[in-house]
């Protein structure tokens, strides 16, 4: 595990000894309606059920929560997706991110997108990317401490006609250069949703 | 031709006991995901009853619609504030919001499109007959007129929105809902609707005066905007149509305070009739202070946009336009360049004797060139196609040739400049690809002409390889804009500046270089007296050679000046450098240059040569012992380059000073390019003071890790988007620690 995680679990351990633990598919029914209700707050709009569930479904590893060892209430909770993106890459992606109010500034977004990140790292991930909104002065220094960099600005990125940065961080050398893999197999693999709309990373032109 | 059969008999298949068992193997709450189930669908997907994704979910005691009516009579106030009203939800769609949440929340507006009336006279805020004491007096017809006129405004802009390069939701969302919005209906039509009610207004008996005019004045404006917005406009007119508006906007301001809104004849209700597949959202809330500036901003970009047309018909003109254009602030709105394109791209605008991309091939390297001459393309080819072509005509063939080739990416380069600034910057990462391909092909094209050159032996007379030359030179200018558009829009962390003012200086030198290529040659041919320096063709192309070599030398200084300060700044700790565990400077060189890994040339440096030209004094944590010493001694290379290539830079700006903007070919956007130019001089001149100042305070610091420090407090500002054009050049402030 990486420095700056080690340095938060130190940080976290003073505030009460959070749990953190991957998720799991069968703990649904325990753990969604929390991180439901954790995510949505911060939305203009909320997601569907199947959103999390698309997320949840084929990458619950990539999924970790702070939990309160006392109660068990989900304090933080990070949800990520990694496969082959259409540029050729195997790309991780940082779809949600949040921590309850009374607990910020603890380093513990940091802890959970370090885990997220090390899990990705562990399978092998040419790069991780994400969306912030240019005024979440708060997500882009907990990014851009840990690796990432602005790669783009993205015009009215989001429903509520904000703009955001879409942050990226190279896990490995040559990712710049990967190209499509056009052998059998990696079609299905890699292939471009095209429809997606704005959100979760997919745009007209990468 | 699909036979016309009768339906086959449905059959019947019992699949209950199947079901069952397949369900057997499942686990109670067990997910099943089919491969097609998207992230998109999942995006899409709404939950009934749940009142923030179902539009039809409906609170206790709510009703599924609303009951405004649109046939009570309303104040004189009332017009005028619901007018307003309209405005507002006009300029909020005009910044990107969909029509269902900005003027297709007005029961007004929905009242005349739905149901959809087969002609204009249907359109009324009622459907069919009612009876004669319900019907609209000349407030409500007045509105009714404006509220048509409002309608069609919209449907020219679709109109001209789409005609162009745009995207939707992200720059403008052109959705209709189904309702059409009057396309088959002509402009006099609506027109005789304003006339009338304007007429009706004014000989109407009981309105206090103020009211009168301020509603007068509403109608007029929406006549005026109506004519400037129509998209069959001829070319040559359209500067006289945007001062009319102008002169209506200050009344139409003074006289908002007269009137009162109506909040309840706008109402989400609507949205369930428009998509159901849509989660209810709420209506933008747009002042009338904010709406009013966009409208003013919508005229004014506009009229700027009517110069367009007496542009001289010069490619470097209207690049320099565009360019110009688009780094306006506030940026234009979606509407104001599509207007611009639609004018760029007009068949009487691209109707230049000789092809736009062709002209442009001239200005730069075939000058007075027998390659480009006119009279190569009055040659018909021999009779006998086994005869061999005359050189010059062969000459032609080539040019044409390339020009056809070119053609695509010249098209993608303009209309990458007709973006909003953010895409501008994108696309151009992708523009710059294909003219890479372009520049081996033009190398192709090269040698034939070469070839062709020898044979007439005017070798001398043409500059060689001056298809790629071209190519090259507009490809590197286009990476120069990618890196300055980066800083412009706060792409780089301050920790990165010294490594992409390097990367722009490396590319401008480039630049650089290809222009003294070419101004050489010019120069030869000058000597052994084959062009005339009278000519005014000479006179213009060597001012304009003038300029760009000065713009591209100043360039590489300035940028090279800046990135040996950011290293000095480096060395001292002074950046924030976040500690980046998980990162290698290595991977992010990587990630910062992946844009341009591609190009061949210009090849980007391998890592190991960048670091050691950015880290000459060894890691920016433990610099070596020369250091110090050459940060204590001010004749030490550190500070001489860093002096030199500013003082270089400024000498530079003298000189394209001089040329002004006619010499830069950017006299259709004189005032942009002064104002940019004054942008250069000042982050110039304040760079100067800053390298003064920094190297009076440096003092000797025994067992610190760099050996010295400066006794001044160093600031890098925060990048304000949107702001001004030097901010694509960060200087640094530097000022008295406080004791
Ligand atoms: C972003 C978020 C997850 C951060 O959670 P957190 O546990 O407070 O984060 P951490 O404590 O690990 O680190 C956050 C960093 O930002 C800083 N920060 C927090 N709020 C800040 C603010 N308003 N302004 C500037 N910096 C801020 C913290 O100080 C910390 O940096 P530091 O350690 O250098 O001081 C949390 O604010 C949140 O849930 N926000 C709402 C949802 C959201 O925006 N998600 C991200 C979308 S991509």
């Amino acid at each position: 595990m990486s420095a700056i995680a080690n340095d938060s679990d130190k940080q976290a351990s003073s505030s009460g000894e959070l749990q953190y633990i991957q998720y799991e598919g069968d703990k649904e029914e325990t753990y969604l309606p929390a991180i439901r209700q954790l995510i949505s707050k911060d939305l203009s709009e909320p997601y569907s059920i199947y959103v999390y569930r698309y997320f949840l479904y084929q990458w619950g590893d990539l999924c970790f929560m702070a939990l309160d060892p006392l109660t068990n209430a989900l304090i933080g909770v990070v949800v990520c997706k990694l496969e082959t993106h259409r540029s050729g890459t195997f790309r991780g992606y940082i779809a949600m991110l949040a921590v309850q109010e009374s607990h910020r500034g603890k380093g513990i977004a940091t802890k959970l997108v370090c885990m997220a990140i090390d899990a990705m790292a562990a399978r092998q991930a040419d790069e991780i990317v994400l969306e912030t909104e240019v005024t979440n002065t708060a997500s882009m220094k907990l990014y851009e401490r840990l690796g990432f960099l602005r790669s783009k600005r993205l015009h009215r990125y989001y429903l509520n006609g904000n703009t955001a940065f879409r942050l990226v961080l190279y896990l490995k050398a040559g990712t710049a250069l990967k190209r499509p893999d056009m052998g059998d197999g990696a079609m299905g693999y890699g292939r471009y949703e095209g429809g997606d709309n704005a959100m979760f990373g997919a745009e007209a032109i990468a | 031709m699909q036979q016309s059969t009768r339906p086959p008999e449905p059959k019947v298949h019992d699949i209950t006991e199947k079901f069952t068992r397949a369900c057997n193997a499942l686990e109670v709450g067990q997910l099943v995901k089919d491969d097609l189930f998207t992230l998109f669908e999942s995006i899409g997907a709404l939950e009934i009853m749940d009142s923030k994704m179902d539009s039809g979910f409906l609170k206790p005691g709510e009703t599924l619609e609303h009951d405004y009516d649109a046939l009570n009579s309303i104040l004189p106030e009332e017009l005028v504030g619901i007018m307003d009203q309209l405005l507002c939800h006009e300029m909020a769609w005009h910044t990107g919001y969909p029509l269902s949440q900005t003027l297709f929340t007005s029961v007004y507006i929905d009242n005349l499109l739905w149901p959809e009336p087969k002609t204009l006279a249907q359109a009324q805020f009622y459907r069919g007959s009612i009876p004669d004491e319900r019907r609209p007096g000349v407030l409500l017809e007045a509105l009714r007129a404006y509220c048509l006129a409002v309608i069609k405004c919209c449907d020219y802009v679709i109109a001209k929105v789409t005609g162009r390069d745009y995207f939707e939701e992200e720059d403008f969302c052109t959705h209709t809902y189904n309702r059409v919005l009057f396309v088959q209906i002509p402009l006099d039509v609506f027109m005789r609707e304003l006339d009338a009610a304007i007429e009706n207004i004014e000989s109407e008996p009981d309105l206090s005066e103020d009211v009168r005019s301020a509603i007068i004045t509403r109608l007029q404006f929406r006549k005026d905007f109506l004519i400037a917005l129509d998209p069959d406009c001829p070319l040559s007119q359209l500067e006289s149509y945007w001062p009319p508006i102008r002169s209506n906007l200050q009344p139409i301001k003074d006289t908002q305070p007269l009137g009162k809104p109506v909040p309840s004849s706008f109402t989400t209700k609507i949205q369930r009739r428009l998509a159901s597949t849509v989660p209810p959202r709420p209506i933008v809330e747009f002042e009338f202070k904010d709406a009013f500036e966009k409208l003013q901003q919508i005229c004014t970009d506009c009229e700027q946009a009517t110069n367009f047309v007496d542009l001289p018909s010069d490619p470097i003109e209207f690049q320099s336009f565009l360019w110009a254009y688009a780094g306006r602030k506030p940026a234009p709105l979606t509407y104001a360049r599509s207007y611009l394109g639609t004018i760029l791209f007009h068949p009487e605008t691209l109707n230049t004797g000789m092809s736009l991309p062709l002209l442009d091939v001239k200005g730069l390297v075939y000058p007075l060139s027998p390659v480009t001459d006119q009279s190569n393309w009055a040659l018909s080819p021999p009779r006998n196609p086994l005869m061999p072509k005359s050189p010059r005509l062969q000459l032609s063939l080539l040019v044409d040739e390339f020009i056809e080739r070119a053609s695509q990416p010249y098209l993608d380069f303009w209309t990458a400049l007709g973006q909003n600034r953010c895409r501008l910057r994108r696309m151009m990462t992708h523009v710059i690809i294909g003219w890479d391909n372009l520049q081996a092909d033009a190398g192709i094209v090269d040698e034939d002409i070469n070839r062709v050159v020898d044979e007439m032996g005017i070798r001398e007379q043409v500059l060689h390889d001056a298809l790629t030359t071209w190519t090259y030179h507009k490809k590197l200018w286009m990476v120069e804009r990618i890196v300055l558009l980066g800083f412009e829009q706060d792409i780089y962390l301050p920790d990165e500046y010294a490594s992409m003012y390097n990367f722009l200086s490396i590319i401008a030198s480039r630049r650089a270089l290809v222009l003294s290529r070419i101004s050489e040659h010019h120069a030869q041919r000058i000597a052994s007296g084959i062009i005339d320096t009278s000519d005014p063709e000479n006179v213009e192309y060597a001012s304009h050679i003038e300029s760009l070599q000065c713009e591209a030398t100043a360039l590489q200084d300035l940028s090279a000046a800046m990135a040996k300060l950011y290293t000095v700044l480096l060395y001292l700790r002074l950046v924030p450098v976040p500690k980046r565990p998980f990162s290698t400077e290595e991977l992010r060189y990587e990630l910062r240059m992946k844009p341009f890994l591609a190009l061949q040339p210009p090849e980007v440096e391998p890592f190991a040569q960048h670091q050691a030209l950015l880290q000459p004094f060894g890691p920016y944590e433990r610099p070596n012992a020369a250091f110090a010493a050459s940060m204590l001694d001010p004749k030490s290379g550190l500070w001489t380059d860093m002096e030199a290539a500013l003082q270089n830079a400024k000498g530079r700006l003298q000189g394209m000073k001089k040329q002004g903007a006619a010499g830069a070919k950017a006299s259709g956007a004189e005032t942009a390019w002064k104002e940019e130019f004054k942008g250069l001089v000042e982050s110039a001149v304040l760079f100067g003071v800053v390298i003064a100042r920094l190297k009076g305070a440096v003092r000797k610091v025994e067992g610190s890790e760099s050996g010295v420090a400066v006794d001044v407090k160093v600031e890098i500002p925060a990048i304000v988007v949107g702001t001004k054009c030097s901010d694509r050049w960060i200087v640094p402030t530097v000022s008295q620690k406080l004791k």
